[in-house]
C-alpha cells in the first residue's frame, strides 16, 4: 500500500493525463458526471452518485455500429471500430464498479459483445471509498460496502486525514502506480492505524443508514409466486408514469434497442439504451407481448431481483446505489418493493 | 376551506357514492414522503393524508382513472388545479366525472432535503418578479444564450419524465411514440435531444399550467420551467393576459392564416 498527499493530486492527474485519457467526476450546471480531465467543470470528489452511471463508458447510451452508403446501386458498409487506447476513470464508487461485474456477465458471455469488450478492456478504474454514505444508499444489502474492492477495480483509494491511501490491485493498476512512483509515498505503521480508524468509522456510518436493515436472503422464493403477486405489481404500476428515469440512472440496467438513422443514400446503425418502462419495449413484428404498464414494471423488478440472480449464481442485478429511489418522480422505491416481495411470501 | 375539512368532505362523498374513487396522497411504510394514493374502498379511506410533502400533481392520473364514466374525487393544490382544467379544455377528461377538492398549500418540501421546493418558493413570494430568470436569459447575447441552453440540454438523458408527468402532455399517443412514423428515436445526441425539447415546449405552448413538475422531477436538473415561462411571457406580451386560450383556440375566419408567410411577428 502507498499513499498520496492531497496536495499532490493535481500533479498525479497531470501525469496520468500525459499517457492516458483521464476521466474525473466534474460538476457543471449543478450536475456531476465523469468528464475528461481537460474539459470544463470543477472536479468533485465529494458527490457520491454521478448523474449518469459508470455503465455509460462501457455501454454508451448511443453508439454507432456501422455507417452505410449507396452509390450506383451498390451499398457500402463502414464498420465503426473502437479505439484500443487505454483510459483511466478516477474516483468511481464501489457500487458503480460492482455494476461492471454485473454487466460483464451479460456482455462478455458467448457470443461476446465486441463493442462492450473493447470499451471494457481498455478501462483502468481507480475507485474511491465513500466517506459519507447517504440515506438512500443500501449497498450493504448486496455485500458491497463503501470501502470494498471488487474484480473490476484496478486501484482503490480511501481518503483519511491529508492523504488518499493507494492500494494497487491489478496489473493494469500497476501501470498507473509505476507512472506515479515519484508522487506516491510509502505508508508507515501510524498510517495504518489512521486508515483502520477511518474504515471502522465508515462501517459504523453504514450500519446507521435507514435502508441498511434490508434482508435479501428471503427473496429467493418461488418464481411463479413472486410473479403472481398482482396486488403488489398493480399498486406500483398504477402510480408509475412510465418514464425511463429509473432505468437510465441505474448502473446495472442494460437493455438496448438497435435502430437506423436512414437517409436517402446514406445512414447509420446505432444501438441505444432502452427501458422496460417504455410502451415499445419488447415490441415485435407481431405486436407487443407486454400490453400494459403492470407487466413492464413487473419486468423491471423481476429482472433485477429474480431472473438475473437465477441465471448468475444468486447475484442481484442491483448494487444499492439508490439513484432510482432518489430520481423516481412518484417515489417508487426498490427497497420497499423488496420488502413487499419478502414479507408477503 | 381547511385541509382536514376537505378530506372529511371527500370521505363523506365517497361513502355516499357520489364518487367511486379518490385520488389523494398517503404514506408508505412510515416514510416521510407522501405518495399518490388511489382510494377505492372504505377501509383505505383512513390512509388519506395531507401534509407538506404532498408535492405530486395528481391531475395526470385522471386520464386513466376517470374514464368510462367513473366518478373520481381528486385533491388538487392551486397549481395542480390548472392542469386539470387544461385537460378538460383539451377534452381528455370530462368535468362531470370529476369532483375536485382544492386544498390550501403553503409550499411543499423535498423529503430528501427538507427544503421547500423552488417552484413553491416562487409561488408563495408574490414580491418576486416571476419573469426574473427569463429576463436574465433574454439579456444574454445570442451566443451566450446558445451556449447556456446547449450546456443545459446536453445533460438530458432522454428519459421522458418531463413529458410523462406533464398534464399538458396528454395526447393519446405522443407524436414521438407513433410506431409508423419515425419522428424521433431513442438516440441521445445533440440533434435528437434538441428536437425533443423544442417540440415538447412548443406543443405545450399556451397550455402549460406552470405547475413546475417537469423541472422538479428532471433527474439531471435541466431548468425546463424557464422555457415554459419564456413562452408564457411572450404570449402575454403578444396577445395580452386576458385571453388565456390564445394558442389553443382557432377561428376559420382568422385573418392570420397559417398558410401565408407574413414574415413573423
Amino acid at each position: 500500500m502507498k499513499k498520496i498527499s492531497k496536495n499532490n493530486l493535481l500533479l498525479a492527474w497531470q501525469k496520468i493525463d500525459e499517457k492516458f485519457d483521464l476521466f474525473l467526476p466534474k460538476s457543471e450546471n449543478g450536475n456531476v458526471k465523469f468528464k475528461n480531465f481537460e474539459e470544463s467543470g470543477e472536479v468533485d470528489l465529494t458527490t457520491l452518485k454521478t448523474s449518469i452511471p459508470l455503465k455509460n463508458f462501457v455501454f454508451p447510451q448511443t453508439e454507432t455500429f456501422l455507417k452505410f452508403k449507396t452509390k450506383d446501386k451498390k451499398i457500402k458498409f463502414d464498420i465503426t471500430s473502437v479505439s484500443e487506447d487505454e483510459y483511466v476513470i478516477f474516483g468511481s464508487r464501489p457500487c458503480d464498479i460492482k455494476s461492471l461485474e454485473i454487466l460483464d456477465n451479460i456482455f462478455l458471455r458467448e457470443p461476446v459483445d465486441t463493442y462492450y469488450k473493447a470499451h471494457r478492456d481498455r478501462a483502468i478504474i481507480i475507485s474511491l471509498a465513500c466517506k459519507n454514505p447517504e440515506s438512500s444508499c443500501f449497498c450493504g444489502a448486496f455485500e458491497i460496502e463503501p470501502t470494498s474492492v471488487n474484480k473490476a477495480t484496478d486501484i482503490s483509494l480511501i481518503e483519511a486525514g491529508d492523504f488518499y491511501y493507494w492500494n494497487t490491485i491489478s496489473e493494469k493498476g500497476q501501470k498507473i502506480t509505476e507512472l506515479l512512483k515519484d508522487v506516491l509515498e510509502e505508508v508507515s505503521s501510524e498510517d495504518l492505524v489512521v486508515l483502520n480508524i477511518e474504515k471502522d468509522r465508515i462501517k459504523l456510518e453504514l450500519e446507521k443508514l435507514p435502508l441498511n436493515s434490508l434482508d435479501l436472503e428471503k427473496i429467493d422464493g418461488d418464481l411463479q409466486e413472486i410473479f403472481d403477486k398482482e396486488k403488489v405489481w398493480k399498486e406500483l404500476s398504477r402510480r408509475c408514469l412510465a418514464c425511463g428515469s429509473c432505468t437510465y440512472v441505474c448502473p446495472t440496467c442494460h437493455c438496448y434497442d438497435v435502430k437506423d438513422y436512414a437517409g436517402n443514400n446514406a445512414g447509420e446503425r446505432f444501438r441505444c439504451w432502452d427501458s422496460c418502462m417504455f410502451s415499445d419495449f419488447t415490441l415485435m413484428a407481431h405486436g407487443n407481448p407486454r400490453t400494459d404498464q403492470m407487466q413492464r414494471v413487473r419486468q423491471r423488478f423481476m429482472h433485477k431481483l429474480v431472473y438475473y440472480p437465477n441465471n448468475h449464481e444468486g447475484t442481484y442485478s442491483c448494487v444499492g446505489c439508490g439513484r432510482c429511489i432518489e430520481k423516481c418522480p412518484v417515489h417508487i422505491d426498490i427497497v420497499k418493493v423488496i420488502k413487499k416481495l419478502v414479507v408477503n411470501k | 376551506m381547511g385541509k382536514i375539512e376537505m378530506i372529511l368532505n371527500a370521505k363523506e362523498d365517497f361513502k355516499l357514492g357520489k364518487i367511486q374513487m379518490i385520488l389523494g396522497w398517503k404514506k408508505e411504510d412510515e416514510s416521510i414522503e407522501s405518495i399518490p394514493a388511489f382510494i377505492e374502498s372504505v377501509e383505505e379511506l383512513e390512509e388519506l393524508i395531507y401534509d407538506e410533502y404532498c408535492v405530486n400533481n395528481l391531475s395526470k392520473y385522471l386520464i386513466e382513472e376517470a374514464k368510462n364514466g367513473k366518478k373520481v374525487g381528486i385533491f388538487l393544490k392551486k397549481c395542480d388545479a390548472l392542469g386539470m382544467e387544461q385537460m378538460i379544455k383539451d377534452n381528455r377528461i370530462l368535468s362531470e366525472n370529476i369532483v375536485p377538492y382544492q386544498v390550501e398549500c403553503s409550499g411543499m418540501k423535498d423529503f430528501q432535503t427538507g427544503e421547500i421546493f423552488k417552484k413553491c418558493q416562487k409561488c408563495l413570494d408574490e414580491s418576486q418578479d416571476k419573469y426574473a430568470e427569463v429576463k436574465e436569459i433574454e439579456n444574454m447575447t445570442h451566443d451566450e444564450r446558445y451556449d447556456y441552453w446547449m450546456g443545459e440540454l446536453s445533460k438530458c438523458i432522454r428519459c421522458n419524465a418531463c413529458r410523462n408527468i406533464c398534464p399538458a402532455c396528454n395526447c393519446e399517443t405522443c407524436v414521438f411514440e407513433k410506431k409508423d412514423e419515425d419522428i424521433l428515436g431513442k438516440a441521445n445526441n445533440e440533434s435528437e435531444t434538441g428536437f425533443y425539447q423544442i417540440i415538447r415546449a412548443y406543443h405545450v405552448a399556451g397550455r402549460c399550467s406552470d405547475c413546475g413538475e417537469c423541472e422538479r422531477i428532471c433527474p439531471v436538473g435541466i431548468p425546463l420551467g424557464k422555457i415554459n415561462k419564456k413562452i408564457i411571457k411572450d404570449i402575454e406580451e403578444l396577445y395580452g393576459k386576458e385571453d388565456d386560450d390564445t394558442l389553443s383556440s382557432f377561428n376559420l375566419e382568422d385573418d392570420d392564416t397559417f398558410t401565408e408567410k407574413k414574415g413573423g411577428k
